[in-house]
């Protein structure tokens, strides 16, 4: 390369990251900082002059901007400095309900490209106050919603963050706190990268964490969550999509609900996902739940380095039938390994802000699960280097579920249920119960429980093609005892 | 009078009652804080009265403040003694109808109407502060002027009372007045003269305009029109100096 070219280059470079880097005051536009005046059409003004104008970022100085539903265009980046806050408005009224999108958030973007939400400063939805304001507007007969639940439907409630089909999308260091509903989501996207973000999601009723739609192409790394539903959930709403191309690494976080999440809504599917230095703690169901119950597959998946502490479940992947129009859900190809779990005998998310529900009951501790449908199979699923400390104490005059062959015929198959890690009540395995799977390997995979329980260690059900290698079992008073037990099962390798 | 008429008249008071039903604002969550913006609760119970066979928004005492809100068919607002609907200051939050900006717009609607002793109130001051530092920075490319809001704009509406209350201090024009037919404004009172000509009722193409005791107090012309306006009556109108405002 000559010296003029790389000159030329050199200032082509420096011009184009100049043009992006122009920087505009939000107090410019007059947007206030005082918490009270309502900043929505001042930052929209910004947002629109900016985007017309060569883009660069809206920059907000430390202080408290009120705002409702602001759309984000593209070529513009919000940069919230550390103390500043975009306050949501607690006035359900000041929300759109984007009518393509068929949510409330306060900011939207949809279809825009290069934008982002960056900085140290923080999105503060309010949500409860938000969501419970419009329970009132409900009663009053001035909003319609049919109050399932007696709550608002999800729709019906502001997101933080809803961006759909959005290229080029960077959401770095900011923390985003107390929405009414879900509280990011990324919906049809083409490059997600999302960095160092902080979360604190539990305001209201179905706050996930951060919810990843049929997206090309995300990272989500070094990021910490707190929420009352599903910390990083990736769904599929559209048969026709699918998500894909991920990767997750050094985050943490804890739920109400579950870690690690595909699903629920799972029409086209999810494939090519590596997940890494994962710690999901004090949360109630799983610390990974993959559903492929919509038709929709899930498949070459990898999630490595696992630590679970306080967890209601470790592992649940779940092949159902409930939307899937026709469509053959599937699961083929996931590996899970280098994992450390500890399941408590008591509620792992007591305490927090709208704790997960009781139900499913009576059970005794309920195992990891991998659970298919007799003509969708979950295919190919690799556990490796895994231990799960559970507590044990599984007591038969509490509920029981024995092994004889009546007894593991009557677990329903439950196809078109909603699929959590409880679904069927008691199950007679306290490690893992496996069913309707074929191509299972377990290497050097240690179960401990801390005291004994009435169940065997793993219960294998309609299994074609197992290895067990190395698999371990640590239960008090249980000499003698046998620990993997197996049912129309075929195939199957013990080493 | 026949029995029919009477049953008539009757049936007809009903109706009256009917579609004079009273929504109190803050069944919408409106504010009377002066500080909250109450622009879309109040655009949310003008849609719903409007769909919910009409009726009157009522606004007791105290400070509203709102950008742009649109008045639908079958609502009037109605500003009880001491509410004032204020607008805000920041430019950004009022709209208009074909470029024109107003507090209270309304667009081929009809029985339409404010009334009340209370008062719209257009913080022109300020508002023009915001207007011309906001064209200064360049972010707005219209004349002050151009982009200063009216207190009310009305386009295409038939069937409009206007009826006791106080305007005060907009930044421009005070309010206008186009293709609308039978125009009932009485009883108001208008004093802004905050800008070198504030116009206090603009009318254009207008059928069937009738203003009664009306008191101006303006920098600019109490009245205008012109001969595309048929069937102006102007009676009892006067200005500050206790002149008589006239029909032409």
């Amino acid at each position: 390369m000559g010296k003029a070219k790389i000159i030329s280059l050199s200032f082509l470079l420096f011009f184009t990251l100049s043009l992006y880097a122009k920087d505009y005051k939000a107090s410019d536009f007059g947007a206030k900082a005082d918490g009270i005046t309502l900043n929505t059409c001042s930052i929209q003004k910004a947002i629109d002059y900016i985007s017309e104008n060569g883009g660069g970022r809206l920059v907000f100085e430390a202080g408290n901007y009120l705002t409702g539903s602001i759309y984000l265009k593209s070529n513009v980046t919000i940069q919230l400095n550390y103390g500043a806050t975009l306050l949501g408005s607690t006035n359900p009224f000041d929300y759109i309900k984007d009518k393509y999108i068929g949510w409330m958030s306060m900011i939207f973007s949809v279809k825009q490209e290069n934008i982002g939400i960056t900085g140290q400063g923080t999105i503060n939805g309010r949500g409860f106050i938000t969501a419970n304001n419009m329970v009132n507007y409900i009663h009053r007969g001035i909003y319609t919603d049919p109050l399932k639940l007696d709550r608002p439907n999800e729709t019906n409630r502001p997101q933080n963050v809803y961006f759909r089909e959005c290229k080029n999308v960077t959401i770095t260091d900011i923390t985003l706190k107390d929405p009414a509903s879900w509280n990011q989501t990324y919906d049809q996207c083409k490059n997600l990268y999302v960095d160092n973000i902080k979360v604190d999601s539990k305001s209201y009723w179905n706050n996930d964490g951060i919810d990843v739609v049929d997206c090309d192409g995300v990272v989500i790394k070094n990021s910490y969550f707190d929420a009352a539903d599903d910390v990083i959930c990736f769904k599929s709403h559209d048969a026709m999509s699918i998500c894909q191309n991920v990767v997750v690494s050094n985050c943490v976080g804890r739920s109400s609900a579950n870690g690690l999440k595909f699903g629920t809504v799972s029409r086209g599917g999810f494939r090519n996902f590596k997940v890494t230095n994962l710690t999901i703690y004090d949360t109630f169901r799983s610390a990974i739940t993959f559903a492929a119950v919509d038709g929709g597959i899930i498949e070459n998946i990898v999630v490595d380095s696992v630590r679970s502490i306080n967890t209601g479940n470790v592992i649940y992947l779940r092949i159902g039938d409930r939307w899937s129009q026709g469509k053959k859900p599937g699961m083929n190809g996931i590996t899970i390994s280098n994992v450390y779990a500890e399941v408590p005998f008591t509620k792992p998310d007591a305490g927090y802000n709208y704790e997960g529900p009781v139900e499913d009951l009576p059970r005794n501790i309920s195992p990891a699960s991998i659970v298919g449908l007799p003509e969708y199979r979950i295919q190919n699923v690799k556990l490796k280097n895994i231990e799960i400390v559970y507590p044990g104490a599984g007591n038969p005059l509490y509920a029981k579920r024995g092994l004889t062959p009546a007894e593991l015929d009557s677990i329903p198959e439950m196809r078109t249920a909603y699929p959590e890690f409880s679904q069927f009540k008691e199950l007679p395995a306290w490690g893992i119960y496996i069913r309707h799977a074929d191509g299972i390997e377990l290497e050097n995979v240690t179960f401990t429980a801390l005291k004994k329980d009435y169940r065997p260690g793993i219960v294998m059900d309609d299994v074609k093609g197992a290895s067990l290698k190395g698999t371990k079992f640590n239960e008090p008073g249980s000499e003698g005892k046998k620990q993997i037990v197996q049912y129309k099962s075929e195939n199957v390798t013990i080493e | 009078m026949t029995k029919i008429k009477i049953l008539t008249l009757a049936l007809l008071s009903t109706c009256l009652m009917l579609s004079a039903k009273d929504y109190k604002a803050s069944l919408f969550g409106v504010k009377s804080d002066g500080a909250t913006l109450n622009t879309r609760s109040i655009q949310t119970a003008i849609d719903y009265i409007s769909a919910n066979g009409g009726g009157r928004l009522v606004f007791y005492v105290g400070r509203y403040l709102t950008g742009t809100i649109q008045l639908k068919s079958n609502v009037t607002i109605q500003l009880e003694e001491g509410a004032i609907l204020v607008g805000t200051t920041s430019v950004y939050d009022y709209f208009g109808i074909d470029g024109v900006r107003a507090i209270i717009i309304a667009d081929n609607q009809e029985n339409t109407g404010i009334t009340g002793k209370g008062v719209i109130e257009g913080q022109g001051t300020a508002l023009v502060n915001n207007i011309k530092t906001q064209i200064q920075k360049g972010y707005i490319k219209e004349t002050p002027a151009q982009a200063s809001p009216m207190l009310v704009y009305m386009k295409d509406c038939n069937n409009v009372t206007i009826e006791q209350i106080n305007m005060w201090d907009a930044c421009g024009d005070i309010q206008s007045y186009k293709g609308c037919k039978k125009i009932n404004i009485n009883k108001i009172s208008i004093k802004s003269n905050l800008s070198a000509e504030s116009k206090g009722i603009l009318l254009s193409d207008c059928d069937g305009v009738t203003l009664v005791d009306i008191y101006f107090n303006t920098s600019g012309p109490e009245l205008i029109y012109d001969s595309t306006s048929k069937n102006v009556s102007v009676v009892n109108c006067r200005n500050e100096n206790g002149k008589a405002v006239r029909a032409k």
